[in-house]
């Protein structure tokens, strides 16, 4: 059999193989720990220190603005609880979207549980949170505001310009979950006036278990885990240094390749989007315009998910069923939900994310295999009429 | 228990067996919905009882499309008792082994979906007007439908008579919509539970719909009942015209012998009903009605044991039923508020309370509120406590009297169902948890008779049955029900 085709980039990335270069001496070798005096703790500190500029470079930011942490919902969670924590005792509110990550809502469901009244800012049918209600959610005892860059779903990217303008305008602190855009969209947060921002190394080409936290300058958190002051006390435990060297590398090589990357992957999601839309009774999720370079999410009428997902996988194809994180149990998407779908229609999606080193031949060969598995599902499906 | 499918069931999803749907069926079903996000649905053609061709669809995740897939396959060509018998365990044999944590209802979903499918065919061969004119056969083989409510007696009906060496077929009855569970694939339900019972004991398992007779038969008579003054008894109904019409037209329909349920009652020569072991479990008074040559067909295996020792045989043989609770009230009211039931489905005229000089002693709301032998809620205060002695729908009056007025010594029945010669009949009892009285019987000119009471007794209501048993007690002569006065 051929190897199968992997467009599941939005669930992990393939690890660069120069991403893996990068980490293997520190997995190997000569260790030390970065808070040691000698000669060892010299040399990972070093790695770290490259690490962080590069990470900061690829957003804008200094370096002494990153923290290091184990990924994107550990620094989701650093933010949501951080601020949270660290607002006035009499700020007891937060502003959050309906299409956030599963991190940042469940972080938010357990601040509503402590105590905190929440806001959540609704949506449009594609996706997008709409400045106006979200304006007229803040308050003057507002702790923190939350808002996606891009939906890790449906892939809309949201106006968090104008949401971190206002929020600044208000001195609210607002937190980006940037994991899916970072490396994808442009990003500087010298010119978007986001508090904090969190992004991952795995979605970035670079290895699992690893990400970042950014804190501006004079924003203040608390932190989730305490113990011996690492990462400026935001965060403690010896850091995972080749899993930081990774992340840098990934940083770099994103800096680099950026326009390269958004043009090729936009020219292979744009062929996806004109394949599917020949289709009978397939449909694209998600702001058109504003939409991730790599993804398509797409609503198959008739067809349940994890089943077309499995049959393409027979096929040798690997796509995503809704979010790869509430594929567990049957549960709508509460992201889809939000954007006005019936739990059927939420029933029926997929996702497919293309990465920089996918194909035309590997998105076309998709398309004809896309094709078949619908009408063989669709064959069996009770609650299609073809 | 894996996270991961395994190779069969992936074999299914990929190269689905049986897929489509038939375009003339014999019988169609379907079970689950898209809000829980799997359908199933099954198309199948039976013809002498073989199924003879099966179609399937499944919108839903991997293991639904596989497990319909696998079930088909496991039931073309099958004998309907055969294919009826197939289990949860079954399938999940044939599908590799148990499915992934969270996916065990694919089994649950399509096996209801092949069951409703063959329900579908018995209702279509039955037609609308369900057994009415439906007969008893010759009896004699060792072959029987049982009916299976889902309770404990049934249960252990099921089990006796399978383990006495008899072919067991279990039978479901839908009767109403007031039972437990709209989405099959979700919430626990009577059906579900039945069968799985029957599958457990290795049985297969049938259901039949009989919500148009029941109501019209059952609930109907229930509610014109109370708004013509009598007191209905709805099990009496039942066993009158719907759950042994329908056993005994599954059991024609199967070629088996006999019909049996978990009623406490025994089958006598006559045949007659003879009372049960268990006497404080005695439900020959609501058995009345059964037509003979149905009763001539009928076993009630639990009229020899008491109802401990019935608990004792489920415990034992592991059976899930065994801790059901005893259910009480009336199946299609399961909270027992049936004045709420009854006002739900009429329009209540108010009207006056008077004495049996019809004097007007207050208001009333309804004469449906009211039953013969009825203390609270009169309304009318008096130095002696008042109780209801005639509800007289057409003036809609309630009479009052005190309760010695309530004493009668002569009973009117009608619509009589006798087993054995009327001379027989020594004694009767008119309440369900009354005692038969001494008595002797004559009949009239159009066919009612009345029972002439050796003691006058009080509480004798119109609608609730009259039974008439043997000098000794124990066998029953024949019943009917208490007409109203002047009737």
């Amino acid at each position: 059999m051929i190897d199968p085709v992997y467009l599941d980039n939005g669930a992990t990335t393939p690890l660069d193989p120069r991403v893996l270069e990068s980490m293997l001496p520190h997995l190997g070798g000569r260790r030390g720990n970065p808070s040691s005096l000698h000669a060892f703790g010299d040399s990972a500190r070093e790695q770290l220190e490259q690490a962080r500029e590069r990470v900061a470079n690829l957003i804008g930011s200094s370096p002494g603005e990153i923290v290091f942490t184990s990924g994107g919902t550990e620094s989701d969670d650093l933010a949501v609880f951080g601020l949270a924590r660290s607002a006035a005792p009499e700020k007891r509110h937060a502003v959050v979207s309906c299409v956030e990550h599963a991190a940042v809502r469940e972080a938010t469901k357990r601040l509503h549980s402590e105590g905190f009244e929440v806001s959540w800012i609704g949506v449009d049918e594609d996706g997008l949170v709409d400045p106006d209600r979200f304006v007229a959610s803040l308050r003057p005892d507002t702790a923190l505001a939350a808002v996606v860059w891009a939906n890790n779903e449906v892939g809309t990217i949201e106006p968090v310009q104008e949401l971190a303008e206002i929020c600044a305008g208000k001195d609210i602190p607002f937190h980006t979950d940037a994991v899916q855009a970072v490396g994808r969209v442009p990003i500087d947060v010298a010119k978007t006036p986001v508090s904090t921002l969190a992004l991952s190394g795995h979605k970035l080409y670079g290895p699992q278990g690893v990400g970042a936290l950014y804190v501006r300058d004079g924003v203040s958190l608390e932190p989730i885990v305490y113990g011996g002051g690492q990462e400026k006390g935001l965060r403690s435990g010896t850091q995972n240094v080749a899993g930081i060297a990774g992340l840098g590398t990934a940083a770099k090589l994103a800096s680099e390749e950026i326009e390269g990357r958004i043009a090729h992957e936009r020219e292979l999601r744009d062929r996806i989007m004109a394949g599917t839309a020949g289709m009978p009774d397939v449909s694209v999720n998600g702001h058109r315009g504003r939409r991730l370079p790599n993804n398509v999410h797409l609503t198959v009428k008739g067809v349940e998910a994890e089943s077309l997902v499995l049959v393409l996988d027979s096929l040798g194809y690997a796509i995503g069923s809704g979010s790869a994180c509430s594929s567990g149990g049957h549960k709508a998407s509460p992201v889809l939900l939000a954007m006005g779908r019936s739990e059927r229609e939420a029933f029926s999606v997929v996702r497919i994310t293309v990465g920089k080193d996918n194909t035309t031949e590997e998105v076309d060969g998709f398309l004809e295999a896309f094709s078949t598995a619908v009408a063989q599902l669709r064959e069996i499906s009770p609650l299609y009429a073809g | 228990m894996s996270d991961r499918y395994s190779a069969q069931v992936l074999d299914h999803l990929v190269r689905p067996r049986h897929a489509g749907e038939l375009d003339d069926p014999s019988g169609r079903g379907e079970s689950g919905d898209a809000a829980c996000g799997d359908v199933a649905r099954f198309t199948v053609g039976i013809s002498d009882n073989v199924v003879a061709e099966v179609r399937y669809q499944v919108y839903g995740c991997a293991a639904c499309i596989a497990a319909g897939s696998a079930l088909a396959e496991l039931v073309d060509g099958e004998h309907l008792l055969a294919a009826a018998r197939v289990s949860k365990d079954d399938l999940q044999d044939a599908l590799g082994g148990p499915l992934p944590a969270g996916k065990e209802h694919a089994l649950t979903l399509v096996l209801d979906a092949l069951h409703k499918a063959f329900e579908d065919h018995w209702n279509s061969k039955s037609g609308e007007m369900l057994f009415a004119e439906q007969g008893g056969r010759e009896t004699g083989g060792k072959s029987v439908v049982a009916a299976m409510s889902g309770g404990v007696d049934s249960a252990v009906t099921a089990l006796l008579l399978k383990e006495a060496g008899y072919d067991v077929a279990a039978v479901t009855f839908r009767l109403h919509d007031g039972e437990k569970g709209s989405r099959s694939c979700c919430s626990p339900d009577t059906v579900l539970f039945a069968r799985d019972t029957a599958h457990r004991m290795g049985l297969p398992h049938f259901t039949l719909n009989l919500k148009a007779l029941f109501d019209r038969r059952v609930m109907q008579d229930f509610v014109g009942s109370y708004s013509e003054g009598r007191t209905p008894n709805p099990c009496v109904a039942c066993n009158a015209h719907v759950k042994f019409h329908a056993s005994s037209f599954l059991a024609d329909e199967l070629g088996f012998h006999h019909v049996a349920t978990g009623h406490y009652a025994r089958v006598d020569d006559g045949p007659t009903l003879a009372r049960p072991v268990d006497e404080s479990k005695d439900q020959t008074y609501v058995l009345w009605p059964v037509p003979r040559d149905l009763l001539s067909r009928t076993i009630f295996p639990l009229g020899e044991y008491r109802k401990t020792e019935v608990r004792a045989i489920a415990e034992e043989r592991g059976l899930a039923v065994a801790y059901t609770p005893e259910s009480q009230d009336i199946c299609f009211i399961p909270d027992g508020d049936y004045r709420s039931f009854v006002r739900k489905q009429v329009t209540a005229e108010p009207g006056d309370v008077v004495d049996d000089a019809g004097r007007t002693l207050g208001r009333h709301a309804g004469v449906v509120d009211f039953t013969v032998g009825q203390r609270r809620g009169i309304g009318v205060s008096a130095p002696t406590p008042l109780y209801v002695t005639e509800v007289r729908p057409r003036s809609g009056q309630v009479v009052v009297g005190r309760k010695q007025d309530l004493e009668v010594s002569e009973v009117g029945v009608r619509d009589l169902n006798w087993f054995l010669d009327p001379g027989e009949a020594a004694s009767v009892q008119v309440r369900y948890n009354g005692s038969p009285v001494s008595c002797t019987v004559e009949e009239e000119t159009d066919g009612a008779w009345v029972a002439y009471l050796d003691e006058p007794v009080v509480g004798v209501a119109p609608g609730q049955s009259a039974v008439f048993y043997t000098g000794d007690g124990e066998r029953v002569v024949g019943g009917g029900v208490v007409a109203s006065r002047g009737s």
